[in-house]
C-alpha cells in the first residue's frame, strides 16, 4: 500500500507554513542588505507609559523615554536599533536565549535580577507612590497597616509593598490597568506604583489620588539589562555618563514626564463613568488591525491541526503497532500538558536547540496546530470509524488504491460526520488565540492590553475586543452552517 | 478464467470454508445457492480478497491472487463486485460514482469516462438520473447504478453478492433483468442468490454450498430436477 507517501504530507504542510511567512523573512533580509551598520535588538514590554508604550492612535510605533534613550545611545555608538515587543515576564528569558541583545523596559537593577543578567549604570531613579481612592488618601506605608495592597507583578514596587507593616495580603497583578480595577472595586486599598506611572493613572481616573513615598536608598534605579557577559555594557555606560554630564538625559526626562498638576495636552479626557467608550477614540483602528493577525493565526493553526490530526488518526487506525504507539503517545502528551507551556517551550527552546530564530507568529501557529492535532486526531478517528465499512469494500473492489480511497471517499464522509466538532475546535482556537499575546504577537487581546495600558482605563478595550471575538465566532459558525448544507446535499 | 484449489477460511476456531476446489470458464454464469450460513458470501468475497483465505490458492487468469507478491489492486480492477447494500458513494452524484474509478484508477479522460458512463446508464435505464445523488434513488435504481459503476471499469469477471436481497419485491425484477442481459452478453459471472427461478433461467452452472463445502456443481436442469445429495433435496424442498 501507499502508506509511506502519507509521510510527505506533514512535510508539505510545514513548507506551506514557511511559505506563508516567507514575505516577512524577505523583508528582514532586504533591511539587512541595505544597512551595513550592525543592528542591535532591544526587548521591551510596551505597556508602561511614559517609559514605553505603543503609539496606537498613530502608526502603532513603540515610543517612550526608554526608546529615546536607546536611540540616542545606539546612534552615538553607530548601531541600528530594532525593537522587539514582548510581555514583561518574557524579557529575561528572551535575553538568556539570545533573542534580544539588551532590554530597556523600566527595569530596576535589583540584586535578584543581577544573578541572571548584567546591568548598565542606572539612568533614572523613580520614586514610589501610593495610589488609592481619593476618599482614603493613604500617605505613608504605615497608614496601610493591615490592609490589602497591590503592585505590578515582577516590579520593584512589589518589594516596597512587602514592607507595609502587617499587610493582610500583597496582591500582584500583571497590568497597571488591573490594579486600577482592583482599587475601584475596593479589592485592594491601595497600589504601590512608581511616580511617572502614578501621575498618568490619576490623570486618567479622577477618583484616584497619589502620595509620594520617601526615596529608597536601596533602590538600584532603572538600568539597561544585558545577557550575562555581554560585550556592550562598557560602551553603553560610557554614553550614559556622557548624557548625564551634557544634560541630554534631563532633557529627555522632562520631555516625557508629565507634571502632576496640569494634564498632558494629548492625555485622554478623564471620565468619572465606570465605562466610557469615548476613551477609545483613535484606538479603534489599531485594535481592528489585530483581527487580521488573530484570523491568520487561527487559519494556520486550524489547517496544521487538521492535516496533522488526519495523519495521526490514520496512524491510530493503521494497525501498524509503532505508528499506533506514536500517535497515542503524541495525543497523550499534547492533551495532558498546558498549551501555555507548549507555546513557551516552542518559542524559547527552538532557537536554542536549532539556532533558527522562530518568529512569534510561526511559533504560535505551530504550538496551537500541534496541540489542536492531538484533539482532532481523536475526533477524525471517530468520524472515520463512523463511515460504513461497505464504502471501503466498494472502493477496494473497484481497485481504488488506499490513499485515493481515504482522500476522496472516506474523508469527505468522515468530515461530514464531524463538522460540528470541527467548528467547535475552530471557535476554541479563535478564542484561545488570545494566549499568544504572552510571546508578544500583536493579536486582538494583546492590542487590547496595550490600549488599556495606554488609556489607564480598565474595561472599554476589553469589552470592545470581546465584541469583536463574538462577531468573528458568529461569522465562523454561519460559514460552517453553509458548508454543512453543501455537504449534506447528498441526503 | 478462475481456478480455486482447497480454499479454506476460518474465523478463530470456526471454519467457514472447508476446502473448496472448482474452476469457472470464460463466459460461464454461476449461481451460488445454499442455506444461510453455508459460506456462499464468504466464498464470493474470497475471490477478490475482500476476505483473505486461510489457506488454498485462487488463480484469476494466470495470476495467483493468493500469492504474497500479487498486485491485488490491479487484479481487482478486472473483477467487478455488486453488494447486497449497494454501497454507492453518498457524497457523489450518480455520474461521479460511475466515473470516479475509471478516471482516478485507470487514468481515462473525464469526457471519455462520462461518455461511457452515460452509455451504461442508458443500458440500465437510468440516464435521466445522472446528476441525482444516491439518496434520491429507490433501492432498485441504486443497485442498477452500482452495476453500472462496476461495469465502467470494464471487468472480465462480475461478482454479485445477493444483489436483490435488500430490495422491495417490486424492484427485484428490474435488477434481475439487468443482470440477465449481462449474462447473455457473455460476461463471466458468479451470483450468490436466493432467487431460484432466476438461477434456473440465467445460470449455466449451479453451485450448492452447505456448511462450508461445495456439495454439488451441476447444470440448472440437473440440479433442480435431479439433485444428487440428501442436503440439496432437503434445501430444495424448503425453498420451492
Amino acid at each position: 500500500m501507499n502508506k509511506q507517501k502519507l509521510f510527505y504530507v506533514p512535510m508539505i504542510a510545514l513548507v506551506l507554513l514557511f511559505a506563508l511567512f516567507s514575505p516577512m523573512f524577505s523583508v528582514y533580509a532586504q533591511e539587512a542588505a541595505e544597512t551595513p551598520k550592525k543592528t542591535l535588538i532591544m526587548g521591551t514590554s510596551p505597556d508602561f507609559p511614559p517609559y514605553e508604550s505603543v503609539d496606537a492612535k498613530n502608526n502603532g510605533e513603540i515610543i517612550g523615554l526608554d526608546i529615546d534613550i536607546a536611540k540616542t545611545i545606539l546612534s552615538e555608538l553607530g548601531y541600528e536599533l530594532q525593537i522587539q515587543s514582548m510581555d514583561f515576564s518574557g524579557l529575561i528569558a528572551a535575553m538568556q536565549t539570545g533573542r534580544v541583545d539588551f532590554v530597556m523596559s523600566g527595569m530596576s537593577a535589583t540584586e535578584e535580577r543581577k544573578k541572571s543578567v548584567d546591568f548598565s549604570d542606572p539612568y533614572y531613579f523613580a520614586r514610589n507612590t501610593i495610589v488609592s481612592k481619593a476618599d482614603n488618601n493613604y500617605e505613608t506605608l504605615e497608614s496601610l497597616e493591615g490592609l490589602v495592597v497591590g503592585a505590578q507583578l515582577g516590579s520593584v514596587q512589589e518589594a516596597v509593598a512587602n514592607q507595609v507593616p502587617n499587610a493582610s495580603e500583597v496582591r500582584k497583578l500583571n497590568k497597571i490597568a488591573d490594579l486600577i480595577l482592583e482599587i475601584n472595586s475596593n479589592r485592594i486599598a491601595a497600589a504601590i506604583v512608581e511616580d511617572a506611572v502614578a501621575v498618568e493613572m490619576t490623570n486618567a481616573n479622577p477618583s484616584l489620588v497619589m502620595n509620594f513615598l520617601p526615596a529608597d536608598a536601596n533602590d538600584g534605579g532603572y538600568a539597561i539589562a544585558f545577557p550575562k557577559g555581554s560585550p556592550y555594557v562598557e560602551e553603553f555606560n560610557t554614553v550614559i555618563a556622557d548624557m548625564k554630564e551634557s544634560g541630554k538625559l534631563d532633557e529627555l526626562l522632562q520631555q516625557w514626564f508629565p507634571e502632576p498638576e496640569p494634564k498632558k495636552v494629548d492625555s485622554v479626557e478623564s471620565s468619572k463613568a465606570l465605562i466610557d467608550f469615548s476613551v477609545l477614540q483613535g484606538y479603534v483602528p489599531y485594535i481592528l488591525k489585530g483581527v487580521g493577525v488573530t484570523l491568520l493565526f487561527t487559519l494556520v493553526s486550524a489547517l496544521l491541526g487538521l492535516i496533522l490530526g488526519s495523519i495521526l488518526s490514520l496512524f491510530k487506525i493503521s494497525g501498524i503497532k509503532p505508528l499506533k504507539w506514536f500517535a497515542t503517545g503524541y495525543t497523550s502528551i499534547f492533551r495532558g500538558t498546558p498549551l501555555l507551556v507548549q507555546l513557551t517551550l516552542i518559542y524559547y527552546a527552538t532557537p536554542q536547540l536549532t539556532g533558527y530564530d522562530i518568529p512569534p507568529l510561526l511559533a504560535a501557529g505551530l504550538a496551537f496546530g500541534l496541540n489542536s492535532a492531538a484533539y482532532l486526531s481523536e475526533t477524525i478517528r471517530a468520524g472515520i470509524m463512523a463511515v460504513d465499512k461497505g464504502q471501503q469494500e466498494a472502493a477496494m473492489a473497484l481497485g481504488i488504491p488506499y490513499r485515493k480511497m481515504m482522500i476522496s471517499i472516506i474523508f469527505p464522509q468522515a468530515l461530514r460526520n464531524i463538522l460540528p466538532a470541527l467548528v467547535n475546535e475552530c471557535v476554541a482556537l479563535i478564542k484561545e488565540s488570545s494566549l499568544v499575546s504572552i510571546i508578544g504577537v500583536a493579536d486582538l487581546m494583546r492590542r487590547a492590553d496595550i490600549v488599556r495600558a495606554d488609556t489607564f482605563r480598565a474595561f472599554e478595550a476589553l469589552l470592545l475586543v470581546a465584541a469583536i471575538y463574538y462577531v468573528l465566532v458568529l461569522i465562523l459558525t454561519s460559514l460552517a452552517h453553509m458548508l454543512e448544507r453543501r455537504l449534506r446535499r447528498g441526503d | 478464467m478462475i481456478k480455486v484449489q482447497q480454499l479454506t477460511k476460518s474465523y478463530g476456531k470456526q471454519q467457514v470454508l472447508k476446502g473448496i476446489s472448482t474452476s469457472v470458464n470464460k463466459g460461464e454464469v454461476v449461481a451460488i445457492i445454499g442455506p444461510s450460513g453455508s459460506g456462499k458470501s464468504t466464498f464470493l468475497r474470497c475471490l477478490n480478497l475482500l476476505e483473505v483465505p486461510t489457506s488454498g490458492t485462487i488463480l484469476i487468469g494466470d495470476q495467483e491472487l493468493t500469492s504474497p507478491k500479487a498486485d491485488v489492486a490491479s487484479i481487482r480492477q478486472h473483477i467487478g463486485m455488486v453488494f447486497q447494500h449497494f454501497h454507492l458513494f453518498p457524497h457523489m452524484t450518480v455520474l461521479e460514482n460511475i466515473t470516479f474509478a475509471p478516471t482516478q484508477v485507470k487514468g481515462i479522460s473525464q469526457e471519455e469516462a462520462k461518455r461511457k458512463a452515460m452509455e451504461l446508464l442508458t443500458k440500465v435505464g437510468l440516464a435521466d438520473k445522472a446528476d441525482s445523488y444516491p439518496s434520491k434513488l429507490s433501492g432498485g435504481q441504486k443497485q442498477r447504478v452500482a452495476i453500472a459503476r462496476s461495469l465502467a471499469m470494464e471487468p472480465e469477471i462480475m461478482l454479485f453478492d445477493e444483489p436483490t436481497s435488500a430490495l422491495d419485491p417490486e424492484m427485484v425484477k428490474e435488477v434481475l433483468n439487468v443482470i440477465k442481459d449481462l449474462a447473455d452478453s457473455g460476461m463471466t459471472m458468479l451470483i450468490v442468490t436466493h432467487e431460484m427461478k432466476f438461477a434456473r433461467e440465467a445460470a449455466d452452472t449451479i453451485y450448492f454450498l452447505d456448511q462450508g463445502q461445495l456439495i454439488e456443481s451441476a447444470t440448472p436442469d440437473q440440479f433442480f430436477t435431479n439433485p444428487q445429495s440428501e442436503r440439496a433435496i432437503r434445501f430444495l424442498e424448503q425453498v420451492l
